[in-house]
């Protein structure tokens, strides 16, 4: 679901015997655009702490990547792939246990910037079912997470915000719209995930901005007041 | 009695002299000097060993120890102890040592003081023969006064013999008096007096009417003008320096008795008068009493009994013993003058040998050496006692097997024959069993004795225990390596050792326990902390970001260093490998390592994922919401 970053992209020397081109922010790996920071050198990184400290401190600064990583990327989904990056690092050799990776996201579950993805089809805690790929509680070996590098909250302010700018107050448009359509390029809610969006815009609902309706199959409407 | 300054080792035990054999071990003694208590000299361990009997105070042992040849010691007597005194041995001196007195106690001597107990025996050479005579009391016959009754050293202890005629026994303080005034009424002029111990003291010996004996002369003390002394008995006006009276032969008290000492003296709550201070003594040296609180009296007085007939000091520079050839020359070296007969030369001390060229001496001299090494085994693995007589030799016999195995073998099991060597040379020294007595508290006795002996065991440099295993062994190679060095005999077991390690820090030991968190016991130097070896491991994993390591590393070890086992750890210090890995742990709970997992298996490295940013991060999340509020006022929002 990520498109082409919008920043032109660098170029990074191969080789891998030299560490490569440090930015002031991190490092770079080759095929990949992101300045990771030190600590992601570091492979005591990618085992789980027993001091408790300093495994507070290590959650923390997965946490931290992770959300970086994905802004970086426009991602809004994260696979949970021990064997991808960000939770493997080709050059040390390492990578983070699948169990540890569901504590670094239950860890941003807390703050509220994760949730997990679960699956079509399934039976949420709630006792309904789940029609479309919703964020829930539980998740699969390997499976995806939202990671919130912008909450839904802030999402929801950013589309008002816009909708505000471009006088569309009272009209009435299509999800697809928002997301494919002309008005909203160049802007950041081009090209958002689905389901980002419709939980953003649950959102400014609960506050009693908008409201959405189901228009025909598989679309839905929004009206902003 | 010549009581003389103590060496101490580090587990506050006498270091004994080479060759000094320990025989007995007592506590809960106290030590008098003649019929004083000595003041700080009232609780403590005596050890008792071929050479001297020792005294270590408990409360302060490097400045109240005090210790006592043996070949100073002319006789020695045992009281039994009756009602509320305890059993006592007296020591009494040699007569003619004659040697300048030392204090008892460093630096606490005041020349100033000048003391003179009023019970203090005068400076006699030999006691006069008297040709007193006394009145029985009972008969009025008159009996002549042994001429072996010294009233100088005489005490409720010397047997008296009884009246010719009725066959009553005389009390001491009349025997006393009359040879008192017989010696006075033969030397009118000057001469050595006698002083009887005046006092009545009951044969209970509990009260003392020191104190009371003692102030009564006080007042007379301000009547005397400095050109002459007035005798507080009979007035008689004394040349000031005398000790005692001219006339009537009683104490003469020093014009600056200072006041505080008779309060002193009263205050003192236990039976029996205690000697209050230092004082530049008389000549005379006064018998030392040792008083068993505990009991051990019995055993200690038959110990004592057999080394003095032994009189093992006296071999301390004697020659060696010669072997026994068939000619059977007289002992000593001294014997020059005999040839050897027929080129059997021993290896002791016969100076002739006939001399045999070639390889028949070498074979000749060979094989007299084993004959020699025979006969010296064959004596001492008879008996066990003689075997504990004769270690010296063994000792001897053993380092030169040692050596030439040493030479024989590698390196490695150089120091294991050194320890099997010095085995033999520990069978007089160590703290066994049947050495501490069996009196009460036996047990505790014990086991401090054997606390004493591991700390010594374990800070001795010679051996390097500690050193060796890097400063830092888990209890149960110690109790291996101790356990091995008693070669079988008196064998420690686990729970004695682990009562004596217990004791460690209450006797104030230089070595201590510490427990791990995962319940791991290791033994270690006082001076060592976690912070010490937290200082020293991260010294160490700093060196290795200068150092490259062997191979080729993913990472960047300039910035990170490189991850240590526990296996890396214990060669760097060299520590056991489960004491490696307890310090490792250790650091990491104190949050200065981090750990790694991987497929090399656990690694430890600096901690830098937590470095302290934790604490940085809350606060920039507390300043962006300052800063949205801010922004929310300004705008009008709030």
């Amino acid at each position: 679901m990520s498109t082409t970053p919008p920043a032109p992209s660098d170029s990074s020397t191969p080789s891998n015997s030299n560490p490569s081109k440090t930015t002031t922010a991190g490092t770079l790996l080759p095929n990949d655009t992101f300045p990771f920071p030190r600590e992601f050198f570091f492979p005591p990184f990618f085992t789980c702490q027993t001091n408790l400290t300093t495994h507070h401190a290590q959650l923390t600064k997965w946490s931290s990547l992770l959300l970086a990583y994905c802004r970086h990327h426009r991602l809004f989904r994260l696979s949970l792939n021990p064997d991808a990056l960000p939770f493997h690092n080709p050059r040390i050799n390492r990578r983070l246990a699948p169990g540890d990776i569901r504590r670094v996201v239950d860890f941003l579950r807390k703050d509220g910037r994760a949730e997990y993805v679960l699956p079509l089809g399934q039976t949420r805690k709630d006792g309904t079912m789940t029609t479309t790929a919703r964020g829930g509680g539980e998740a699969g070996e390997g499976g995806e997470a939202f990671i919130y590098w912008r909450t839904p909250e802030e999402w929801g302010s950013l589309i008002e915000a816009w909708v505000e700018e471009t006088g569309q107050r009272g009209s009435v448009l299509t999800v697809y719209e928002l997301r494919e359509g002309e008005g909203t390029r160049g802007t950041e809610i081009w090209g958002m995930d689905g389901d980002v969006l419709v939980k953003a815009l649950g959102t400014v609902v609960k506050r009693g901005k908008a409201q959405i309706f189901q228009s025909g199959e598989d679309s839905l409407g929004v009206k902003f007041f | 009695m010549f009581l003389k300054n103590l060496d101490l080792t580090t587990a506050l035990r006498p270091s004994y002299l080479p060759d000094e054999d320990l025989l007995f071990v007592q506590d809960n003694v106290g030590l008098y000097e003649g019929k004083y208590k000595l003041p700080n000299q009232q609780n403590g361990q005596v050890y008792l060993t071929s050479h001297r009997i020792c005294y270590v105070d408990k409360t302060e042992p490097r400045k109240y120890s005090a210790a006592l040849d043996l070949k100073d010691i002319e006789r020695y007597e045992f009281y039994a102890g009756f009602l509320k005194s305890s059993p006592k041995i007296t020591l009494v001196p040699k007569a003619n040592k004659r040697a300048s007195l030392q204090p008892l106690r460093n630096g606490n001597a005041s020349p100033a003081q000048r003391v003179d107990s009023p019970f203090r025996a005068p400076p006699v050479d030999t006691p006069p023969a008297s040709s007193a005579t006394w009145v029985c009391t009972i008969c009025s016959f008159s009996n002549p006064v042994p001429s072996n009754f010294d009233p100088t050293t005489a005490s409720e202890h010397t047997t008296l013999p009884p009246c010719l005629a009725c066959g009553i026994k005389p009390t001491l303080t009349h025997i006393l008096k009359a040879t008192i005034s017989n010696a006075t009424s033969r030397q009118p002029g000057g001469g050595p007096a006698i002083y009887p111990p005046l006092p009545d003291r009951s044969k209970q010996g509990s009260e003392s009417t020191a104190p009371a004996a003692q102030t009564s002369p006080s007042p007379f003390q301000a009547a005397d003008a400095s050109a002459s002394f007035q005798c507080p008995r009979c007035t008689f006006l004394n040349h000031p320096s005398l000790m005692s009276c001219e006339m009537c032969g009683g104490p003469l008290i020093s014009n600056d008795l200072p006041a505080e000492l008779m309060q002193q003296r009263r205050e003192t709550d236990s039976p029996g008068p205690v000697l209050s201070s230092l004082a530049p003594k008389s000549e005379a040296l006064e018998s030392v009493k040792i008083s068993f609180r505990g009991g051990g009296e019995k055993i200690f007085y038959e110990r004592l009994k057999g080394s003095m007939t032994q009189r093992k000091w006296l071999l301390q520079g004697a020659p060696p013993i010669p072997k026994t050839s068939s000619n059977g020359l007289g002992v000593g070296s001294g014997s020059g003058g005999g040839a050897g007969g027929g080129g059997v030369g021993s290896a002791g001390g016969q100076p002739e040998r006939v001399k045999i060229a070639g390889i028949a001496g070498l074979e000749q001299r060979g094989q007299s050496m084993r004959k020699n090494n025979e006969i010296v085994i064959g004596n001492a693995f008879e008996d066990l006692e003689a075997l504990m007589a004769s270690a010296k030799d063994i000792v001897a016999l053993a380092e030169t097997f040692a050596r030439q195995v040493k030479g024989a073998g590698g390196a490695s099991s150089g120091s294991e024959n050194a320890l099997l060597a010095e085995s033999a040379s520990q069978l007089g020294l160590i703290a066994t069993k049947d050495i501490v007595g069996s009196g009460g508290g036996g047990d505790s006795l014990y086991l401090s004795e054997l606390a004493r002996t591991l700390a010594e065991f374990l800070t001795d440099d010679a051996r390097g225990v500690l050193r060796k295993a890097g400063g830092i062994i888990s209890l149960v190679d110690l109790w291996a390596m101790f356990n091995r060095l008693r070669g079988g005999v008196e064998l420690v077991s686990p729970a004695d050792f682990e009562k004596a390690v217990n004791l460690w820090d209450k006797l104030g030991l230089p070595v201590r326990l510490r427990t791990f968190k995962s319940g791991v016991k290791v033994v270690q130097g006082r001076d060592r902390t976690d912070e010490t070896t937290i200082r020293a491991l991260l010294a160490w994993m700093q060196d290795l970001h200068n150092f490259p390591p062997d191979r080729e590393v993913a990472w960047d070890w300039r910035e990170f260093g490189r991850g240590v086992t526990a296996r890396d750890a214990a060669e760097r210090f060299g520590w056991s490998i489960g004491v490696a890995e307890e310090e490792l742990e250790m650091a990491e709970e104190r949050g200065v390592l981090c750990r790694e997992e991987g497929i090399e298996g656990l690694k430890f490295w600096e901690n830098f994922i937590d470095t302290g940013e934790g604490a940085s991060r809350t606060h920039s999340v507390k300043e962006d919401n300052e800063r949205l509020m801010k922004a929310l006022k300004e705008s009008g929002f709030l």
